[in-house]
């Protein structure tokens, strides 16, 4: 949101030039050319620290690299590692639980994220504290969230210990351990550790809207669902179609959950396309097969980031 | 859309007044729910807790789910394990380290970029979104062979770098829209009284902005305190490990004694709440500044 790839509009400089256009432009712009060196750290740190390694990482993607010659000269391999992948039948599981698991992350943390904001938008005591426990859930380390979700869906944890004692399940429900839950139990975690920010993101565009709008629906007899489908949801539609972008982007990234609840088992079950690459790099050491899975991913990162930058800016236009 | 954010969210909402009691009137459903969104939230904080307080053989009866005798045995062994005490200072290190590299080079960056109007300023925030973005399990593959390369692997130096890396195209675009709050006259009025640029961004900008530092700054301490993965992938040796590192490692092991990961956690946590309670306004503004996480 604070994120606007236009550049300034020459309209929002200040007075000082009006009437003395002509010295007060090349001041401007010499000005500007100084200004442009504070970037200069922060671009060679980036250069070198992020941007080299997406290029080794093509270049392994494209060789044959593993623990042990990772230091030597790669021998050149072409597409091989990129054919190996998509052979093998455990990449394509991998990518349909890829697609499972952002799906669900994407529809429960937006339509989550959304109720909240709405029961959080009115003040009052009550309110603000279910406020700060949702900020706070979301300042936790994902590693501590992780680890109390495996405890909760555990065997001699907090729901199958519910379900047990009420006589609901005479066996434990296995969670994470079996190959049709575990990644619809994964995601859903996620789905939780997503709503939080989603929900202040909707809360505040929620709060940017004036009193006096819905003093004037309640005045014609408006219901709150009313107001919520003819109000809030049209004002925060800008809104969605960034956190969508974002939230899509989250449950794609995201691997704390996987890595601490399942590590991507049983078998491959909860193996998303990113951890993939992760896993046949540093548990397989096949560098040059996790290089390529992980080109994959990038490559689709940057089509999502083309998609947010166009949603960013339809939202500038707008508001 | 930025900074209006902002001042909405400050604004103090709904006069106290006879809608507001009638809209409570009116919805009925929305209490109920409240204390649902409640109880999902705060259930893993309480059972957090309670875990930690039991005894390993009353965690695996489920007739003691609530009804336990509380026991703060999980805490002295954890806290009589000198390893833990490294692992925080590991934490510490590390989360100042990069939240103080990150701002150096994030501040002056997101006022350049506030500042400077040209198609270098778009492509370059273009990048950085694509950068933000990356999965860290893709960065994690060529940053390991990199930095064995270079001497970095099994240092502190290595992990503040990386973790830097990850976390600087979001300080900037996070500090970039305070910067461009701050109207141009006011840098222009003081570079006709004969201050110079640096002399201005020092003087004039930095202080107009260090409420987006600090939220800036808090929220990579935040982040960098959770990181784990470049943690235990660059450390060579469980005993560098930060407590975030050392948490990920003991709950993917086998056989977990729940008690004491749980005490872990809670040791894990306790920083985060004390900088929660002092940044909590600064986190619930600065969150939904196009943070993202």
């Amino acid at each position: 949101m604070a994120i606007d790839p236009t550049p300034t509009h020459p309209s929002r400089h200040g007075s000082v030039r009006v009437g003395r256009r002509g010295a007060a432009s090349r001041f401007h712009r010499l000005a500007q050319r100084k200004q442009l060196l504070f970037v200069a750290p922060a671009a060679v740190f980036l250069v070198v620290f992020a941007i080299f390694p997406v290029f080794q990482l093509l270049r392994m993607s494209v060789s044959d690299v593993t623990v042990s010659t990772l230091n030597d000269t790669w021998r050149f391999t072409g597409l091989e590692n990129f054919q190996s992948n998509f052979a093998s039948p455990a990449f394509g599981e991998t990518v349909l639980n890829t697609v499972i698991f952002v799906g669900i992350v994407t529809v429960l943390g937006l339509v989550g994220g959304l109720a909240a904001a709405v029961l959080l938008s009115k003040s009052g005591r009550w309110t603000g504290f279910v406020l700060s426990l949702l900020v706070f859930i979301w300042a936790l380390p994902p590693v501590v969230n992780g680890s109390v979700w495996k405890f909760l869906l555990g065997s001699s944890g907090l729901f199958n210990s519910i379900g047990l004692e009420t006589g609901l399940t005479t066996q434990p429900i296995p969670f994470l351990f079996d190959d049709s839950y575990a990644l619809y139990s994964v995601a859903l975690v996620n789905a939780w550790a997503v709503i939080p920010f989603n929900a202040l993101v909707f809360r505040a565009a929620i709060m940017g809207i004036s009193q006096e709008v819905f003093e004037a629906a309640r005045m014609d007899g408006a219901t709150r669902w009313e107001e919520i489908r003819h109000i809030i949801i049209p004002v925060v539609r800008p809104t969605t179609l960034v956190l969508l972008v974002l939230t899509v982007v989250y449950g794609f990234r995201s691997f704390d959950f996987i890595y601490v609840m399942t590590f991507g088992g049983p078998g491959v079950a909860t193996t998303t396309l990113p951890f993939l690459g992760y896993v046949q790099a540093f548990v397989r050491f096949d560098f040059g097969l996790g290089a390529a899975t992980a080109v994959v991913a990038v490559v689709m990162v940057i089509v999502l980031a083309i998609f947010y930058a166009r949603s960013v800016r339809r939202e500038e236009v707008h508001s | 859309m930025s900074n209006a954010d902002v001042d909405t969210a400050r604004k103090p909402t709904a006069p106290r007044g006879f809608a507001a009691m009638r809209a409570r009137v009116k919805s009925p459903v929305a209490t109920p729910l409240r204390a649902v969104l409640f109880l999902i939230y705060g259930i893993p904080l309480l059972w957090i807790v309670l875990t930690s307080l039991k005894s390993p053989s009353d965690v695996i009866s489920s007739q003691s789910s609530f009804v336990f005798r509380p026991t703060l045995d999980a805490y002295t062994d954890a806290l009589g394990n000198s390893g833990l005490y490294t692992a925080l200072q590991q934490s510490l290190v590390i989360a100042t380290g990069t939240m103080v590299l990150t701002l150096l080079l994030a501040i002056p960056a997101g006022y350049g970029l506030a500042r400077v109007d040209s198609r270098l300023t778009t492509v370059g925030l273009g990048m950085l979104i694509v950068l933000q973005m990356l999965p860290q399990t893709s960065n994690v593959i060529p940053l390991y062979q990199i930095f064995a390369q270079w001497n970095l692997l099994d240092t502190n130096a290595g992990v503040i770098i990386a973790d830097t890396a990850l976390l600087v195209p979001f300080a900037i675009l996070l500090m970039r829209p305070f910067f461009r709050a701050v109207p141009v006259a006011l840098e222009e009025a003081a570079k006709l009284d004969g201050a110079g640029t640096v002399r201005t961004f020092f003087s004039i900008m930095l202080p107009i902005a260090r409420n987006g530092i600090a939220t800036t700054g808090t929220l990579i301490f935040l982040l960098a305190w959770g990181e784990f993965l470049y943690s235990v992938n660059f450390f060579l040796t469980p005993g560098n490990y930060p407590l975030s590192a050392l948490l990920a490692q003991q709950v993917s092991a086998f056989g977990i004694d729940w008690p004491g990961l749980m005490a872990l956690a809670v040791i894990t946590s306790v920083p985060i709440m004390l900088l929660f309670v002092f940044t909590y306004r600064l986190l619930r503004e600065g969150l939904t500044l196009g943070a993202v996480k």
